[in-house]
């Protein structure tokens, strides 16, 4: 079943176009990897996706429903949670404060349940466990990605975008982050990933769309992406050789 | 040395009513990064709609006094419909200008309503006071502090102990992410408006029996609460009350010791003082300074 259809959508900031028509699917229970460079559209992509962007034509549905026009806290309401670029943790609260805030798409949930599914989280990330009272702003990029994740995923999401997870970590915390990745769709969560490092985005994901300048240049699954020699050129580079 | 005493007394009170719109000030800073000129206006505003209900209506002085605190409630959320919202994606500027021009427009309807001259309004209390060894407590300073105390209390019990207090707090250290999460940015910030007004309302509502009540009142505390934020630190809860109770003792000690026409200089000097020596204040915040 298709949970996210984008058709022909464009969206522009002051300078001009930076997506130019896109259309791209996400179907229920898949990781999909967004790659391109710098500037290719992939993060605004996931902004029209939140409502962050106002300028936008074209048509965003969400399980059937149009997400244009929509405020951004509608979005996360219906089930859409949005791990932005920069991991975006609220400097002056303690981690555990943070996580206990991505609930706040969910209503009748009470103080006690908040709680217990904080604790679940620390579970999931058990080395958050000794910073609970830590605040953000002490925590290094590696936590804070794990804390940003664990946030995200206490909005009961259904679709989970997740904007340059490995951005700035050691090579070791980013295989962790992609470990944490394929675990998040074992829980049943839709995954559209956004990254840079396409190597390891591909070894997770089932399916690739690769942008340039707000167009789309190819997609499938990772085989055909690796085999398409103007991807590997432009995107995998040397990386590729070395895989 | 009883003299010394009773000013600080006397200091502290005065300094309570500066912490309190000081705090005001502040919360609008840091929840929807508002530089509020008119935040004394609140003050002034809380004090005549006290001298209605009150003097005018004949409404019970306590009543009066929570019905006033009401009123601005709800005043500062259409302040902040009309002087904030159309303006919330321009940046700080065109907000402050906005504030400052509802401050000039609130003042000078209010003159023009009820005229220069200033009014009085009695204390809350018959009593006027009692004395505790030579120092002689006045029954409207013991209640401003009680008041002021209480106020901090419960600040803190609701931004650190409940879920809507880390809402509030998550809205103003990052806005976007907030309503990200599905925090309803608008609903907080008019939270922090209707908030910031009432805590106005209630200083000027305390602090009427003591100064007058004139159209001037506004833009004489709103130079104090802003001066007490930048001694205490811009942006700081704790310099906000910090500050407003250490200019308030500064302004009486020196009038009482030096010259009492100079008073609020005294107040002003040490601005001075701190902007020359110490910019970030007592407290320099870190927070403030999120990328």
């Amino acid at each position: 079943m298709k949970l996210l259809e984008i058709n022909a959508l464009t969206a522009r900031y002051n300078a001009g176009d930076v997506l130019k028509g896109l259309d791209i699917e996400v179907s229920e229970g898949e990781i999909v990897a967004l790659l391109g460079s710098n500037g290719a559209g992939k993060s605004t992509l996931l902004r029209c996706i939140s409502g962050l962007v106002a300028n936008v034509s074209g048509s965003i549905k969400f399980a059937g429903q149009e997400l244009l026009g929509r405020k951004p806290e509608s979005i996360v309401r219906m089930g859409v949670a949005h791990v932005p670029e920069g991991r975006r943790i609220f400097p002056g609260l303690t981690v555990r404060e943070n996580i206990a805030l991505g609930a706040s798409n969910r209503r009748g949930v009470d103080r006690r349940g908040f709680a217990r599914e904080v604790d679940e989280m620390f579970a999931f990330f058990p080395e958050l466990k000794r910073l609970e009272h830590a605040l953000g702003w002490k925590l290094s990029g590696g936590q804070l990605q794990m804390v940003a994740v664990a946030r995200g995923l206490m909005a009961k999401p259904k679709l989970l975008l997740l904007d340059e997870p490995s951005l700035g970590l050691a090579p070791l915390i980013v295989q962790q982050v992609f470990r944490i990745v394929a675990d998040i769709r074992a829980r049943g969560v839709t995954v559209l990933l956004v990254e840079q490092n396409a190597n390891m985005a591909l070894s997770v994901a089932d399916r690739g769309y690769v942008l340039e300048t707000g167009s789309l240049l190819v997609s499938g699954p990772p085989s055909n992406l690796w085999n398409n020699a103007q991807v590997r050129e432009a995107y995998l580079g040397g990386l590729a050789a070395a895989v | 040395m009883s003299l010394f005493l009773q000013l600080l007394f006397t200091g502290f009170g005065i300094g309570a009513i500066y912490a309190m719109v000081s705090l005001g000030f502040v919360l609008l800073i840091r929840a929807a990064n508002v530089v509020n000129f008119a935040q004394g206006e609140f003050s002034m505003l809380g004090a005549y709609a006290m001298l209605i209900l009150f003097a005018g209506l004949g409404v019970p002085y306590l009543l009066a006094f929570v019905l006033s605190v009401a009123v601005m409630a709800v005043f500062g959320m259409v302040f902040a419909g009309v002087a904030y919202w159309p303006l919330r994606h321009r940046g700080q500027l065109p907000v402050i200008i906005s504030t400052i021009g509802a401050s000039i427009l609130l003042a000078n309807a209010v003159l023009a309503a009820y005229g220069p001259s200033p009014q009085t309004l009695p204390g809350m209390f018959d009593n006027p006071g009692f004395e505790v060894g030579e120092v002689f407590m006045d029954s409207q300073y013991l209640l401003i502090l009680a008041v002021a105390a209480l106020l901090v209390l419960l600040q803190y019990l609701v931004f650190e102990k409940t879920m809507l207090g880390k809402k509030l707090q998550a809205t103003s250290q990052d806005k976007e992410m907030a309503s990200l999460l599905g925090i309803p940015v608008a609903v907080m910030v008019l939270i922090t408006f209707a908030y910031s007004a009432a805590i106005g309302g209630i200083a000027g509502v305390l602090v009427a029996p003591i100064l007058f009540v004139s159209t001037g009142l506004g833009s004489l505390i709103s130079l104090k609460a802003f001066a007490a934020n930048i001694i205490g630190g811009f942006g700081s809860i704790p310099g906000a009350i910090l500050g407003g109770l250490a200019l308030g003792i500064a302004e009486t000690l020196g009038a009482a010791y030096i010259s009492v026409p100079y008073k609020d200089a005294f107040g002003f000097a040490m601005l001075l003082i701190f902007l020359l020596l110490r910019p970030q204040g007592l407290f320099g915040e870190r927070i403030a300074e999120k990328a």
